[in-house]
């Protein structure tokens, strides 16, 4: 076979392969609104704030209630210590200078 | 019919160093017969011969091609010589990939690459059906005995089995015109004469040779029509053999 | 049209067997390639997905939070605020949450605890979320023994285990009756952990929010939608490990291009001296390098990004598990729905094909300009 028959084959194959996950996403969307339906009810009732992403510290679990001296509380010369508080920051809310 | 009509070609014009590799030269190449190149290295063989293959412009004069088979430019006579000197690059090279075959002296064979490969190389561009071009590099192999090699790489190859492989690249085309560059400065006296014997078959199919060599087993051959003598950049001599 | 089809092919043929010369380096090289592309569509891919789920998910969040801040520190709001803010205009209702952080030493995780009585757990029972049904290896009917404040051991039996589907906002949670939150944290009496004010016209909550904050200068009203905003910051660019990430592969890729775009080697400039001298003009011998680049850019986005897709929609991202999870002991399973952003995915297409080829193809240029008679001579 043709060396480049083969590659315009495999990437043909990759596309299609992109094609189907392309597919699969709309399906899931199409049906992901009653999976949702639990978290909603939960958010509704309990009236929760935050999604439970990482519960190491507080303000990493409940980065939205959380302010910019959260992660200082424990000392006033605290560094940030636990990982995902890189990954979150606090809300930047209007009333406060940025 | 090639045609050179006062030809001249200089490298590094205005500099310093500049270098006049073809002086004013003027002589005919006939179809169909096998026209030698001698003289000394320096003496602007191979600058002739890659003016005469449309590899490069001359400085100055004019070079006529007819009745080679060259395929004509649209609006002209298909009959009537072609006036290369001011062809854009493009027309050249179609040309050039039409009419001429090239033996460089160092082969200059594609590394890493299949031998069928490399002799299939010349053709990838024109867009030709690579099921015709296989078929045509197969009968080449054949017909030089290395069909063996075929997929072999270059590189294991011997010198004569490696001349074999440029020759049949060189054919792929079916050009009308075979040009070589000192083909036998790499080959023992026994290839050197298998050489010629090559050359005799391309003779007998009409096709027209043209050889720069400085080798007497390619000069003095009973095969040559016409050897021109070249020094210093212009022809000293210019006879047909008997 | 056929002619140039064919041409296109043989010369892709040519460039497929020029790659393979050296395999080893071409194919490590797609490697590395690959998972660069892979790494950053996964990025963009979960970051995509979780921003949409919080947004979707969290619509039912309070309208506006009032908590209290007490020399900096988040402290116990009294409940009386509360009728004070309820009679504020456009306020329709403000209800007292009641709920905090509990740390097991047994396991070393932190679960969320929250106080709410519709629907209420009997007594000393709790309805807990399937993370910590997982991490303490719980099922309906058996007991969590929890400490209280002194460190009485208190056993609460589990009534109902939270749906699996609810991971995402219930995997940590404990929800118990208002008297067993208070009993167990002996929380002060007549205060709150916040309040959850709803309000009838969305517009009114920054007017109402500076109203509470005038009336009551030791609270900080949170918005709901500051709150999804932190969300659309959470995995920004900006952050620490998210731009750690990104740099390495931003690295990664001038070191290709580097490779490509510093000139050729002899020995590829004596090829393409070759290819010119036995017939290939200067657009051929372009084309030729541009596929080379177009080769390797090319599979390596196709299969990064496929490869990416299925590690975040249907591995649940495991490969961030060691970032992402840091030193907590919960880790939700993360199923998210699939979110295909078309426009980020064409920027890393951009960014992924186009300086690659140009890397290959640019400095190929001076040397397939050059006259095909130079071959002659070397």
């Amino acid at each position: 076979m043709r060396k480049s028959t083969l590659f315009l084959t495999l990437t043909a194959l990759n596309l299609l392969l992109c094609a189907l996950l392309a597919l699969h996403a709309r399906a899931s969307n199409s049906g992901a609104g009653a999976l949702r339906n639990s978290s909603r009810d939960l958010v509704r009732r309990l009236q929760l704030t935050d999604l439970c992403l990482f519960t190491e510290a507080r303000y990493t679990r409940n980065p939205a209630m959380a302010d910019r001296h959260s992660p200082f509380q424990d000392h006033p010369m605290a560094l940030e210590h636990f990982p995902t508080g890189s990954l979150v920051t606090p809300p930047a809310l209007h009333r406060e200078a940025p | 019919m090639i045609e050179l009509i006062e030809v001249s070609k200089s490298f590094n014009v205005g500099k310093v160093n500049q270098f006049d590799a073809v002086n004013r030269v003027s002589c005919s190449i006939h179809p169909g017969q096998v026209t030698i190149l001698k003289g000394p290295s320096g003496s602007g063989k191979t600058t002739l011969l890659t003016l005469i293959g449309c590899m490069a412009r001359p400085s100055s004069g004019r070079i006529m091609l007819g009745g080679i088979g060259a395929r004509a430019l649209p609006g002209t006579d298909p009959g009537a010589p072609l006036e290369i000197t001011s062809l854009p690059e493009r027309f050249l090279t179609g040309i050039r990939r039409s009419a001429f075959g090239f033996i460089f002296q160092q082969f200059n064979l594609v590394r890493g690459v299949s031998v069928l490969e490399n002799v299939m190389l010349p053709s990838y561009p024109t867009g030709e059906s690579q099921l015709a071009v296989r078929g045509r590099a197969l009968e080449l192999l054949e017909l030089f005995n290395i069909t063996r090699h075929a997929a072999s790489q270059v590189g294991l190859l011997s010198g004569g089995e490696m001349q074999r492989v440029a020759i049949a690249r060189a054919l792929i085309n079916n050009p009308s015109v075979i040009i070589a560059d000192e083909p036998t400065a790499h080959l023992d006296s026994r290839l050197s004469r298998e050489f010629m014997e090559i050359i005799a078959t391309f003779k007998a199919r009409g096709k027209t040779v043209l050889i720069a060599s400085h080798d007497p087993i390619v000069f003095d051959s009973p095969l040559a029509d016409q050897i021109i003598e070249m020094r210093d950049g212009s022809i000293t001599s210019d006879r047909y053999a008997a | 049209m056929k002619r140039s089809i064919e041409r296109h092919r043989n010369i892709l043929d040519f460039a497929l067997s020029s790659l393979l010369r050296r395999k080893g380096k071409n194919l490590s090289l797609l490697a590395v390639y690959t998972l660069i592309v892979f790494i950053i569509a996964s990025i963009v891919f979960f970051t995509q997905a979780l921003k949409r789920e919080a947004g979707l998910v969290l619509q039912d969040a309070p309208d506006l939070v009032v908590q209290r801040m007490v020399a900096g520190r988040h402290d116990p709001i009294p409940v009386a605020y509360a009728d004070k803010i309820a009679a504020i205009r456009g306020v329709s209702e403000v209800k007292p949450r009641f709920w905090g952080y509990y740390y097991d030493a047994v396991t070393g995780a932190n679960f969320t605890l929250v106080a709410c009585d519709d629907p209420a757990p009997a007594a000393e029972s709790i309805f807990i979320g399937s993370g910590v049904a997982r991490t303490c290896r719980l099922s309906e009917g058996d007991f969590l023994p929890l400490k209280d404040l002194k460190g009485a051991p208190a056993l609460f039996a589990v009534q109902k285990i939270f749906p699996s589907d609810s991971e995402l906002v219930a995997a940590d949670l404990i929800q118990l009756k208002g008297d067993d939150f208070r009993r167990l944290f002996d929380f002060p009496q007549g205060r709150a952990t916040d309040l959850a004010v709803s309000a009838r016209n969305q517009n009114e909550l920054k007017t109402i929010a500076a109203k509470i904050v005038h009336e009551f200068p030791d609270t900080r009203p949170i918005l709901k939608s500051e709150m999804l905003r932190t969300y659309d910051a959470v995995f920004d660019w900006r952050s620490g490990m998210v731009v750690v990430v990104l740099a390495v592969a931003v690295l990664s890729f001038i070191i290709f291009a580097w490779d490509k775009a510093t000139g050729l080697s002899a020995e590829e400039r004596k090829e393409i001296g070759i290819l010119k001298s036995i017939g290939w003009e200067t657009g051929d011998v372009l084309l030729l390098k541009s596929w080379e680049g177009i080769i390797i850019s090319l599979t390596a986005y196709l299969c990064g990004v496929s490869l990416a897709y299925l590690h975040v929609f249907f591995f649940s991202a495991s490969l961030f598990e060691r970032a992402l999870k840091g030193w907590s002991v919960l880790y939700p399973e993360f199923k998210l729905t699939p979110v295909v952003d078309p426009y980020l995915l064409c920027v890393l297409f951009l960014l992924t094909v186009g300086p690659y080829v140009v890397a290959t193809v640019v400095p190929s240029w001076l040397a397939a300009t050059v006259d095909p008679d130079a071959a002659m001579r070397s």
